[in-house]
């Protein structure tokens, strides 16, 4: 900032003495004149070496630059007599506003504004065009401290705002050192201690239920990025989370985005389906989720290796007046718009479920 | 099939490194060479001529991903199997779509493994339920896209095959389920695998030469 004003103190400069050479004739003492110039040249020379540190910014310069400018224009009805059209320094006393502005802001730019009018006004007789000068003085030094203050604040923020983005980068990589290194424990000692056995498999079995939270969580926080505001899930997270030793969920390596409410009536309809096997066929027994995304619908399908539901045991449930289990299944699919197909043999269980997408979502 | 299989093992962690290691050693299989680091591994990849490379895909630079690329640029019959701790979806199917034959999560049982590796050496792919879930999901996505030529894309057979193998069927239920031979279910699987490789040949040279591996 202090740059841009040190080139504007010397092009207001040239500006000054230009018109001082030029409108030579107004003055009444020619010798006080060229001393003022030359103090305006000197001073600006000074000015720009001065205002160049940061450490020589304090306030004996700013009230000094200030006060010679106001002394510049004091001087004028003194040196060019009563009548004249411009006063002595012109627009050279805008390089210490705008110093004031810079410095001081708002605050800095309206003091030192209102001081240069001040003085303007006590030495001579106002016309319309004085008031006009004056009146761009003081609003001119204001909104210069003004917007000096948002830049500061623009620029404050923006750092603020790349280091935070930087160091959310690097924790998340960090993240990812730490949560290899830990799977890789937890997956080492789950396979050493099955292998062991007795109480080093109990070990074993909770670093696995370990191992698959941690790896839900870093992939329900990957997918936090790519969530807008809309009420969607991605069902592909959300069924990650069913995921345990003995239940493999299956998905597309993109997300799938539905509309909240269906996803999590499709995740509880899972997980009712997974609570049948635990029930049926065993608590431990393997299981498979499988979720296929179209751009029209998506398909589910949950299976199990059990012995498969004996032949008429669906029928005489209803036929009692039960509605069970896979008709509260398939109330729920049909409440979703879709379709629930169930295939039970000797191969094991298999529910099928297709559930239109909105087109929205794609 | 009776000759050792010549193994390879990267993997940044000398402890998994070490029991991988011993692992494959005690059942008989030829430790050929070992790398804790991507570069480690391209270097020493030409004079150790594995034919199986067990791979962490999470390794120092260059990554898992770019180290299948450039080593079955290399040597197109190198089958490498990934083995993964975190299992970052979107990395394995780079691994595979880069030519890697197989996939297997790191908490898999040393029987597992052994089986992974030598069905592995055999060429034939080894999908975990979770990878088979995934390339239908690229398959998907490529189909899609209306901009691609669809030259590629899987036959009905091979999406059905694959679906199952997704639902956690083994090769002997899909057979069973489809009336069709093992091994013929087992082709369906190497075609789609080979597809999904084959259709992004040109892209993975790109990445090959942004990561800056066609210097060495």
């Amino acid at each position: 900032m202090f740059r841009a004003l040190a080139v504007l103190r010397v092009v207001v400069l040239v500006n000054a003495v230009a018109l001082n050479i030029y409108r030579a004739d107004e003055f009444t003492r020619p010798t006080a004149a060229v001393a003022c110039v030359a103090l305006m040249i000197l001073w600006t020379a000074f000015a720009v070496w001065a205002y160049a540190d940061k450490r020589r910014r304090t306030w004996p310069l700013l009230v000094a630059d200030l006060g010679v400018a106001m002394a510049l224009v004091l001087v004028t009805p003194w040196v060019k007599g009563p009548d004249f059209s411009t006063s002595l320094p012109g627009f050279w006393v805008i390089g210490a506003l705008f110093a004031w502005a810079i410095h001081y802001r708002l605050l800095g730019g309206l003091v030192a504004g209102l001081l240069l009018a001040a003085a303007d006004l006590l030495r001579q007789e106002i016309d319309a065009s004085d008031y006009g000068n004056i009146f761009l003085l003081v609003i001119g030094g204001t909104i210069v401290g003004f917007m000096c203050d948002s830049l500061q604040q623009m620029a404050t923020d923006r750092d603020a705002a790349e280091r935070a983005a930087a160091m959310a980068a690097e924790r998340a990589r960090l993240a990812r050192v730490v949560h290899d290194g830990v799977l890789q424990v937890l997956a080492l000692v789950q396979r050493r201690g099955r292998e062991l056995g007795g109480e080093a498999a109990e070990l074993g079995r909770l670093a696995g239920e370990q191992e698959h939270e941690l790896r839900r969580l870093i992939h329900a926080q990957d997918a936090v990025s790519a969530v807008d505001g809309d009420e969607t899930a991605d069902l592909v997270v959300e069924l990650a989370a069913l995921e345990l030793g003995n239940i493999t969920v299956s998905t597309p390596g993109t997300s799938v985005e539905l509309p909240a409410a269906t996803a999590h009536e499709l995740v509880a309809v899972t997980r009712a389906c997974l609570d049948n096997v635990a029930r049926h066929v065993g608590e431990d027994a393997p299981a498979w989720v499988l979720l296929q995304a179209f751009p029209d619908r998506v398909e589910l399908s949950v299976r199990d290796d059990g012995p498969g539901i004996p032949a008429g045991r669906l029928v005489e449930a209803a036929a009692q007046g039960r509605l069970g289990v896979s008709e509260s299944i398939r109330g729920r699919i049909t409440d979703l718009g879709g379709t629930a197909e169930l295939t039970t043999g000797s191969f094991g269980t298999e529910w099928e479920f297709v559930v239109p997408r909105t087109p929205t979502a794609h | 099939m009776s000759e050792t299989i010549r193994v390879m093992v990267v993997d940044d962690h000398p402890m998994w490194r070490d029991a991988v290691e011993r692992d494959l050693e005690d059942a008989g299989l030829d430790i050929v060479g070992v790398a804790a680091n991507g570069r480690q591994a391209l270097a020493r990849f030409p004079a150790a001529r594995p034919q199986v490379v067990v791979l962490d895909l999470q390794i120092p630079e260059p990554d898992g991903v770019a180290v299948t690329a450039e080593m079955v640029r290399q040597d197109p019959s190198v089958r490498v199997l990934i083995l993964s701790a975190s299992g970052e979806q979107a990395d394995v199917l780079a691994a595979v779509t880069a030519g890697a034959t197989g996939y297997l999560v790191k908490s898999a049982s040393r029987e597992e493994l052994l089986t992974a590796v030598r069905r592995v050496a055999a060429g034939d792919p080894v999908f975990t339920p979770g990878l088979a879930g995934l390339v239908l999901g690229e398959f998907q996505r490529r189909s899609d896209e209306p901009t691609r030529p669809d030259d590629s894309g899987l036959t009905e057979r091979e999406t059905e095959v694959l679906k199952m193998v997704a639902k956690g069927m083994s090769y002997r239920q899909i057979a069973d389920r489809l009336v069709l031979s093992h091994r013929t279910v087992q082709n369906h699987v190497q075609n789609t695998l080979r597809k999904l490789q084959m259709h992004n040949r040109v892209e993975l040279t790109r990445y090959a030469i942004e990561r800056g591996l066609d210097a060495e």
